[in-house]
This record gives C-alpha cells, structure tokens and sequence, in this order.
C-alpha cells in the first residue's frame, strides 16, 4: 500500500480539499475554528459553504463548547486549531463536553509535535497521552493525505470523542488510496522483514518511511508499521507484530512518554518476556523553534540520524 | 404576552412548593445543596411548568441546559413531579452504588449535558441555539447557571459568542444568590454589576428577584420579544428562600449535611418539611377556592 519513492507527491494545503469535499458529501459537517482558519487551510469551506462553518474567535474552550452543542443539536462539529491549544486549552471541555457524549464531536489538532516553528507554546508534544487517557475516547495520528482524508470520514461516524492531529500546508501522499483502507483500529504493515520492528504514527510515520528507503538500500532487515489509531490500540496486531521482532523501535511526533511508544510498552509488558523497546521521539525536554527540518535534526530525528538509530539497537 | 393571572401565579407557586417539599425530601436523607434547590425552585417551576412547551410526546420542546451541577437538584425536584423519576429512586442521591448523581452525566434522564465542571455549559447551550437556528427549529434553550460560575472564563467566552451570533433563541438565567463555595461571591471574587456586564457583552438584560414568580414570567415574556440578541434573566435568589425556618437558621449554606449542619450554621430538618408541606396545603386551599 506504500507508494513507490517516484509515485509519492506533494499535495500544497491538503486539508483545504479534504474538508471542502467532506462538508460537500456531508451537510450535516460543520467546520470550526478559532480564528486560525488559514493557518489550518481551512478556505474553500469557509468561502464556499458559510452555513457549515463557524468561527469562535480566539477562545478554545468555547470552540469545543459550542462544538459539543452543536452536536447534541444534531450536527458533526469538527473543532479545529493546533494540537497545543486543542490539549492544554481545552482538555477539560473535550472530556466533559464530548467525552462523556454518545454525540460525535471531533478536535483536530493541528501543527502537532514539532510540525510547528514556534517554541513550547505552539508544540503539543503531550497531546497523544492525555487524549488516550480519556474512556472511550477515539485518538488518530494519520500519517499523509490519504489516510486523513479516510480518517476523517470514519470519524464522523464515530461515536463520542475523537481526537485527530491534522496535517497542514504540502502534505506528501504515500499510502496508495486504491490499496490503503483505513479502519479504526486496524495496523498496517508497511515494509515487511524480520529484524528490527519500526512502529510509528501521524507524521513520524513519513519520518519512518523515510529511514526506511535508507535502510533498504543498505539492505538492513526491518518492517515498519503504521499506527494510526492510538485509541482504541489494536493489541493483538501490536503484540503479534512486536513477538516476531527481536528489537522494536517506535518513532513517534509526540515526547517518548505517554503516547505511543508508552502505548506499544504498556501492550508489550502485558504479555511478558517480549522485545526490548526504544522509544524515539522528543525526548522529555523542550524542543527548540525553527523549522521542522532543523528540529529533526536536533533530536536526531532526520532521516539519516533515524536510520543509524535503528541500525544502531542490533548492535 | 401571556397574561399573569392570579391562576397562573398560584398554580406555579404550588409546583414550586412541591419542588421545595421534593428537594427537603431528597436531602434529609443524606444531606445535598438544599439551600440552592429551595431558592431556585420559583424559577425551576417557571422553567418546567411554564415556559417550556410540551412536544406532545411526553416531554419538552424546548431545551434546558443546567450549567451548575449543584443546581440539578431543581430538575430533579421537578421532574419528580413530572413521573421522569420517583421519589424512592431519588431518595438514594448519595448513597454509594445510586444511580442518581448530585451533577448527572450526560445520558441521565432528562438532562442534556455532563453539569457539574463549573463553566463549561453555556458554551453548549450557545452550541445547541445555533445548531436549532441553523435546522429551522423555534425551540428555545435556556441555560441556568450560578454567578459562582461567572468567575470562570469561558463563561464570559461563550456570552460573546451568543451575542455575535445574537442567539435570540438563548435565554440564561444567573442565579445571583451571592454565594460560592466557601463564601460570599462578593467577599471571594466580587461579579457585579452583572447586569451592566450582560449588557456590555450584547445581551438583553433584566434583573430580578427570582423567588418572585411574576417577575420570573415577566422577564420570560420579554426574552421571547427580543429577536436580535440572547436574553440574560439574572435572578436574585437567596439560599432557603421560600422556607423560612431555614432561611432563619443558615442564611448561607453550600451543602447541609443529614445532620442539618453547615459552618455556618444548623438547620432542624422537621421544622422546615413541616412549614413546606403547609404551604403546599395552604396553596391547594387557595387555588381550589379560585374556582
């Protein structure tokens, strides 16, 4: 289902077409944000489709408020704005507003992680772990144009809660939408092989790919797997696929605490006598500003760095 | 405008000594946010009994949203009445193992959100108003919430909001009964003028004595009126009002205990249940003799 290295594109403000075509399908989608619609690539929608957007003004907490009355008035609210603010901001309304409701209502949380320049108050490193640690919550990481677009339309027919990161600006497309098809929950082996078992999500799945091509070259025996769906995790795919590995690294946009490397550890040490796991990611320190290219390569994240990395726990 | 007939007036003041009688009765038991439930049932019978139309299928038209989880006690109180729940099953409020929560979770019967984390409701209820205006529906939502709740930001986020929106369809109601957690409103975190506040974020407002039921109609009626902004009723309450030998023994109280006591005070649970079922006969006597 991973596209060849000369069929993968770059798709500029993706998420502008993905939501302008769901709330196209879908009249009863309501598109929101706080003030940051540009900065989301929201357009189209709110150009185009003025009735099924609404703006709050810069004011999360209201955002997903409104979001959740919205939906207990019989709409699906899809409440946008970065992953910092969505988290830190308005963690409370999200598990009060729409975590205790059977109604769907969907945050998404975009320039996640390190996918933003600005410095610790714009980085939601944190947002993976304190949304999967809400009952019956629903948490997505999706990795390119394909699998969010996908994503997004199952998550409107999700019950409660569900939490997704978004992509912003060009975003590649390397799943095959012919061949990729996404459902909660399910695993999606990308690479197979023995050795080394790479497991990732949302953006450090594009990371992973990349060091992937890399290690193939040098034809270092790995597989990858793609975890969208940090919530409700596969365990059973997880654990089968970490039992066939003699190392397993997660590589993950998130602090190596509490999301899915914390994830994939936790589902590991319940079996028992299984794999040794690194965990890497933004370690537990603030990351710095700039872009992403140079955050990557700070923590050791770029694909180069990663590849040594995963070389690097078979010796 | 309906007119505020004598009937009228004395039927709802009958169904708000009920709903005081049903809320003495639910915390005698194990104790519970008395002294709110008494003082807000004049607007609780208002809201149940009154303003909201009936959809004729067993419940309402209209959509309440209480924001104040201290405050579900009125709903319940009213609903009892209303057959939604029996006495019996609201008698186990508190009680390990009960399934009726001091601030119900969304899914409990007849309330429409998760109350009880203090602000976080009149953003829902602004969501629903738009929501019903965006599908055609003329229902009207009224949100309650306490001037405690005023302390928290997202409150006054959501008051923007309805007026930019002008949510005539919202009606909120603040229980302005000077009383937080630990202490007065005005001695912790002082809210007034709440009125001017209202007004300045784009609301219609009017403020009143909310144990007074005419004035409670009053300011219903002219809600309905305005058409191009959300209506702000803020109802001056006071804790017991409307059982004096309580009001007498704790003048603030935030939660009595089965033993009657508070810091501030002690209160005879008898003495009031016998006053308030006075009244109730009292009530019935008068409008009986209306016919």
């Amino acid at each position: 289902m991973l596209l060849a290295r000369e069929d993968r594109e770059k798709v500029p403000s993706a998420f502008d077409d993905i939501s302008f075509d769901l709330c196209k399908r879908r009249d009863d989608v309501i598109m929101m944000s706080a003030d940051l619609s540009q900065y989301v690539d929201l357009y189209k929608v709110t150009k185009d489709l003025p009735e099924q957007y609404v703006d709050v003004g810069m004011a999360e907490q209201n955002l997903v408020g409104v979001a959740a009355g919205l939906a207990k008035a019989g709409f699906v609210p899809v409440a946008t704005t970065f992953g910092s603010y969505a988290s830190r901001r308005c963690f409370d309304q999200m598990l009060i507003c729409m975590g205790t409701s059977r109604n769907t209502g969907i945050v998404m949380g975009f320039t996640p992680g390190i996918a933003s320049p600005a410095p610790i108050h714009h980085q939601g490193t944190e947002d993976l772990g304190m949304t999967r640690a809400i009952p019956h919550a629903t948490v997505i990481d999706a990795m390119d144009v394909t699998d969010l677009a996908q994503a997004l339309d199952v998550a409107c027919d999700t019950p409660g809660l569900v939490y997704m990161r978004g992509h912003r600006g060009t975003t590649p497309r390397m799943l095959d939408p012919g061949k990729f098809k996404f459902e909660l929950g399910k695993t999606y082996r990308l690479r197979t092989g023995s050795g080394v078992g790479i497991i990732s999500c949302g953006h450090a799945s594009q990371w992973a790919v990349e060091a992937s091509d890399l290690l193939m070259d040098r034809d270092f025996d790995h597989s990858l797997l793609h975890v969208p769906t940090i919530k409700p995790a596969n365990e059973r795919e997880i654990a089968d696929y970490c039992f066939a590995h003699d190392q397993i690294v997660t590589v993950e946009n998130h602090q190596i605490s509490t999301g899915l490397g914390g994830l994939v550890c936790e589902i590991v040490g319940k079996v028992g006598r299984g794999p040794r796991i690194t965990r890497v990611g933004v370690p537990d320190t603030w990351a710095p500003g700039g872009s992403i290219t140079h955050i990557r390569k700070h923590f050791g994240l770029d694909a180069g760095a990663l590849a040594t990395r995963v070389e690097e726990v078979m010796r | 405008m309906r007119s505020n007939s004598e009937r009228r007036v004395k039927t709802l003041e009958l169904w708000a000594a009920r709903m005081r009688r049903n809320v003495v009765d639910i915390c005698m038991q194990r104790g519970g946010y008395a002294g709110q439930g008494v003082a807000l049932s004049d607007v609780g019978a208002c809201i149940y009994f009154d303003e909201m139309r009936p959809d004729g299928k067993g419940w309402f038209h209209d959509r309440f949203v209480n924001s104040n989880g201290h405050d579900t006690i009125i709903n319940f109180a009213a609903m009892a009445e209303l057959g939604t729940y029996t006495m019996e099953e609201l008698r186990t409020m508190g009680a390990d193992g009960s399934p009726i929560d001091q601030s119900p979770i969304e899914g409990a019967r007849g309330f429409e959100i998760t109350s009880g984390s203090l602000g976080t409701g009149v953003s829902q209820a602004a969501g629903i108003a738009l929501g019903e205006r965006k599908k055609g529906s003329d229902k009207r939502i009224i949100c309650l919430l306490s001037d405690g709740e005023l302390h928290e930001g997202s409150v006054w986020e959501a008051f923007m909001f309805a007026a930019h929106y002008k949510l005539s369809n919202l009606v909120v109601i603040i229980d302005n009964n000077d009383l937080g957690a630990t202490g007065k409103t005005s001695d912790v975190m002082a809210v007034e003028p709440v009125k001017a506040k209202m007004e300045a974020f784009g609301f219609r407002a009017r403020q009143i004595n909310g144990n007074r039921i005419p004035e409670v109609l009053d300011a219903f009626d002219e809600a309905r009126a305005v058409k191009d902004k959300p209506y702000a009723m803020i109802a001056d309450t006071r804790i017991f009002a409307g059982i004096s030998v309580y009001r007498e023994a704790i003048p603030f109280a935030h939660f009595v205990g089965k033993d009657g006591r508070w810091d501030t005070g002690y209160l005879d649970w008898e003495s009031g249940w016998r006053e308030i079922l006075e009244t109730i006969e009292r009530l019935e006597a008068e409008l009986a003799a209306l016919d």
